[in-house]
């Protein structure tokens, strides 16, 4: 068992940055398991490419992958977690995540579907997914994303290190359009 | 004599005056661009709407397979076959010459950057060369060298990526085949002429791994793009925003094993050049003879500009009085094609003729009403116009869409006045021509064409020949950018054996030390390139900090609205010109192929356009002024 804790989303941009953060703070931390802590915000072809650098008897079987995504549907500071069913839209839509992927948008759906699609992402994917309150510049969170941000690097390490915790999350389609996670209801 | 509508005239030296007597040189009436096309006014087109039922509105929104957020409306006559009004609409404001106001200007190669997730470098490097320029500081040759490979890297990812992932589609299998089904027929029993350089038997055989997601040419893009990334971030640390680019040169430490790593990702673009330069021209003389009028789709005026890029290491000085000098000794020349005619290649005749308006942007007038026109004249005298970049303010005023008033984020640029259009292939068109290249093994101007040397791979050694067209239209831009990777690897080549030159000599110095003046008020200009073309940052410094920052990129000049003039801006001239081949009756399964194939062409670069931010903050995806509904409301 092999598992990626991968953060999604830009430096400085307060909220949009949960996922770096994320990174960031779990990247020096002793692991049990095999757990790698990889910071993935970038084109989402090179982090295809990135995955499947890793030789066949190396390749991860869990991916825990943290970001900060505006659903516009749960207040800011929600937090959701879920099993990615793995479903990818249709072909014109995936065409239009590599376009967007390789002319530079850093987004966790376009990352999901693209390394989805042309492989590399392993068949267990975990998305921890935080509600932004604000888009702007700056190294601090709202304070609704501040109060979550431990609460999202512990919900991390227990995905990453407990597959049991991790095969009961809900499996759904991207944004875990189910109502948040009992028992994880953070903040 | 360059210009034809500005009242610039040149003495006997050759330096620029106004002419004598006319009272308001730059104002709109003074200069109208002679032997323009017009767009027909909203009226006659609503009128045309009413009146005929075959004509209908066209909208795309948005353009799918583009780089950032575009919209385009037209209005097409689907018994004519054509298109009767074509409007190019920037849907997104950024702003990045209003976040630079007040900064260090050091701060220009970082954030400009971002203004771009395809070619970051190339906003880096613009800006450290404005910054030079406005500081006195001269990098040294073998950071000159540096410089010229990494951004060359640069456009060895960006060609592959718009030529088979963002272009290449739109003549592919999947996507000929549902819109001219015939011609896919055809292309099915079309013996390939270069076959035995791409290995695709017929041309069938070719669209179809052009397929997107599957086709081997699609996957094989995406592996390239890794190659030239991989080579990339060897000189500048991270891709698409390099590290390592500072005024005065490079901040990467330069070794001979840095060198050769960078070379076996470089020499592995000689073959893929030789393939992408077979494959383009395959398939633009397949459509050609299946039917000329492809030769329409998106055809315009030959009317191109370039600033030049990939400055040669010993002419160089980073000043704007030796531009004219050293601008002509770069490996891509600068210059201004005009129908078809190299005008000019000296890069003051070229900076004093651009102007930006905003009459259908939305912004507001910087000019008249009593302002001050900054600077009347560049740094050696010569002339400037109240729409200058330098003199230029940018004062965002979002408001409704109308096509009688205002209806994009992009701005108008022109070059005597003219609709000009920016591109890989203004390099190459300009380089051919000029015959200014420096001397090298690998790439020769013959004044008509341009020469390319690509050594030995896995395939022989070659030479291409790039002609320049006796048409311009989408298919020879898409071939010029083709031929242009092949240039762009033999660029980076002849720079990396003078590096290697350098090395053995000892000399490792890659950058200058240079302080920012903390006094009075400092100007630059950087004239690059991207890997669409044309670049440049116009900065002002007072007193240490950013007083004026001005970008124009290429797909500012093509993605341009009409002008005071009504005179189209290249998108919408193209789109215009473009006959509807779809072979469709019914306007509901029209697809609009044609049109996007014109578009397209241009390799459109939206977030460069309209350089993301807003009072509020900064937007990343939004899109926030929606094409659909305009004019509903007349407002």
């Amino acid at each position: 068992m092999r598992v990626i804790v991968a953060g999604v989303g830009y430096r400085n941009l307060r909220d949009h940055s949960v996922g770096v953060v994320v990174a960031d703070r779990l990247l020096d931390r002793s692991w049990l398991g095999d757990v790698v802590v990889e910071d993935l915000s970038y084109n989402p072809i090179a982090v295809m490419q990135r995955l499947e650098d890793e030789p066949p008897e190396r390749r991860f079987t869990r991916a825990v992958v943290v970001a900060a995504v505006e659903r516009g549907n749960r207040p800011p500071g929600a937090v959701r977690a879920y099993r990615w069913d793995g479903v990818l839209p249709n072909d014109e839509e995936i065409q239009r995540a590599v376009a967007e992927a390789v002319t530079g948008v850093i987004a966790l759906d376009n990352t999901l579907v693209v390394t989805r699609h042309f492989g590399g992402l392993p068949d267990e994917v975990v998305v921890i997914e935080v509600e932004p309150g604000v888009q702007e510049f700056g190294e601090d969170f709202s304070e609704p994303v501040a109060k979550v941000i431990e609460q999202v690097c512990d919900l991390a390490v227990a995905m990453a290190t407990d597959a049991a915790a991790a095969a009961r999350l809900p499996s759904t389609g991207l944004g875990g359009a189910l109502p948040s996670v009992a028992g994880n209801r953070l903040g | 004599m360059c210009f034809k509508n500005l009242p610039i005239e040149f003495d006997a030296e050759g330096k620029p005056f106004l002419r004598a007597g006319v009272a308001d040189p730059y104002g709109p009436s003074t200069a109208t661009p002679r032997g323009a096309p017009a767009q027909l006014t909203a009226e006659r087109i609503e009128d045309l709407l009413k009146r005929n039922g075959y004509i209908k509105d066209l909208d795309f929104d948005p353009v799918t397979r583009v780089a950032g957020a575009l919209a385009f409306h037209t209005v097409a006559d689907f018994k004519g076959r054509k298109v009767l009004e074509a409007r190019s609409m920037a849907t997104l404001f950024r702003g990045y010459e209003v976040i630079m106001i007040g900064r260090d200007p050091r701060d220009a190669i970082f954030i400009t950057s971002r203004a771009c997730g395809v070619c970051g470098g190339v906003h880096s490097v613009t800006s450290a060369m404005a910054i030079e320029m406005a500081i006195g500081c001269v990098p040294p040759p073998l950071g000159i060298l540096i410089r010229n490979i990494a951004l060359a890297l640069e456009f060895l990812y960006d060609h592959p990526l718009h030529l088979h992932l963002l272009a290449g589609p739109d003549y592919s299998a999947a996507m000929v085949g549902p819109t001219n089904p015939s011609l896919l027929a055809r292309a099915r029993s079309a013996q390939a002429p270069h076959a035995e350089i791409h290995g695709f038997r017929t041309i069938g055989d070719l669209m179809e791994d052009l397929n997107p997601l599957t086709g081997k040419l699609y996957l094989e893009a995406l592996h390239m793009t890794r190659v030239a990334r991989e080579a990339y971030v060897l000189i500048c640390g991270k891709y698409p925003h390099p590290q390592t680019i500072v005024p005065g040169g490079m901040s990467s430490t330069i070794t001979l094993s840095v060198m050769n790593e960078m070379f076996t990702r470089l020499a592995q673009f000689f073959d893929y050049s030789k393939k992408l330069a077979a494959i383009w021209d395959d398939l633009t003389e397949f459509f050609y003879e299946a039917n000329p009028a492809y030769k329409q789709v998106g055809a315009r005026r030959a009317n191109l500009i370039d600033t030049g890029i990939f400055d040669h290491h010993e002419a160089y000085d980073a000043s704007y009085a030796g531009a004219t000098a050293w601008g002509e000794r770069r490996w891509a020349t600068p210059g201004v094609i005009m129908d078809g005619q190299l005008v000019t290649t000296d890069l003051h005749a070229l900076n004093i003729g651009v102007e930006e308006f905003v009459e259908h942007s939305y912004y507001e007038e910087w000019s008249g009403n009593g302002q001050r026109q900054h600077f009347p004249t560049d740094p050696v005298g010569n002339p400037l116009s109240p729409y200058h970049p330098w003199n230029k303010v940018t004062k965002p005023r979002p408001q409704g869409q109308n096509w009688k008033e205002k209806y994009t984020w992009d701005t108008a640029p022109r070059w005597d006045r003219q609709s000009m259009e920016a591109g890989a292939y203004a390099r190459l068109w300009n380089t051919a021509v000029a015959q200014k290249l420096p001397a090298n093994p690998f790439i020769e101007a013959t004044g008509t064409s341009l020469k390319l040397r690509l050594p030995k791979g896995a395939l022989p050694e070659l030479e291409l020949e790039w002609k320049v067209p006796a048409v311009w239209n989408a298919f020879e831009r898409n071939r010029a950018r083709a031929y242009c990777t092949g240039f762009t690897a033999l660029v980076a080549m002849n720079n990396w054996l003078a590096a290697m030159d350098r090395l053995k000599l000892g000399d490792t110095k890659t950058s200058t030390p240079f302080e920012i003046p903390k006094r009075g008020e400092q100007r630059g200009v950087g004239f690059w390139g991207a890997g669409r073309g044309y670049l440049t940052h116009h900065l002002t410094l007072d007193r240490g900090a950013v007083a004026n920052y001005q970008i124009l990129t290429p797909s500012t000049w093509n993605a341009s609205p009409t002008d005071r003039w009504q005179q189209p801006g290249p998108y919408e001239e193209a789109v215009l010109n473009t006959p509807l081949l779809e072979e469709t009756e019914d306007p509901a399964k029209f697809k609009g192929i044609d049109i996007l194939r014109a578009i397209r062409s241009f390799d459109p670069c939206m977030p460069c356009t309209t350089h993301i931010h807003s009072d509020a903050g900064v937007i990343t995806r939004e899109v926030n002024t929606c094409a659909c509904g305009v004019d509903d409301d007349g407002g």
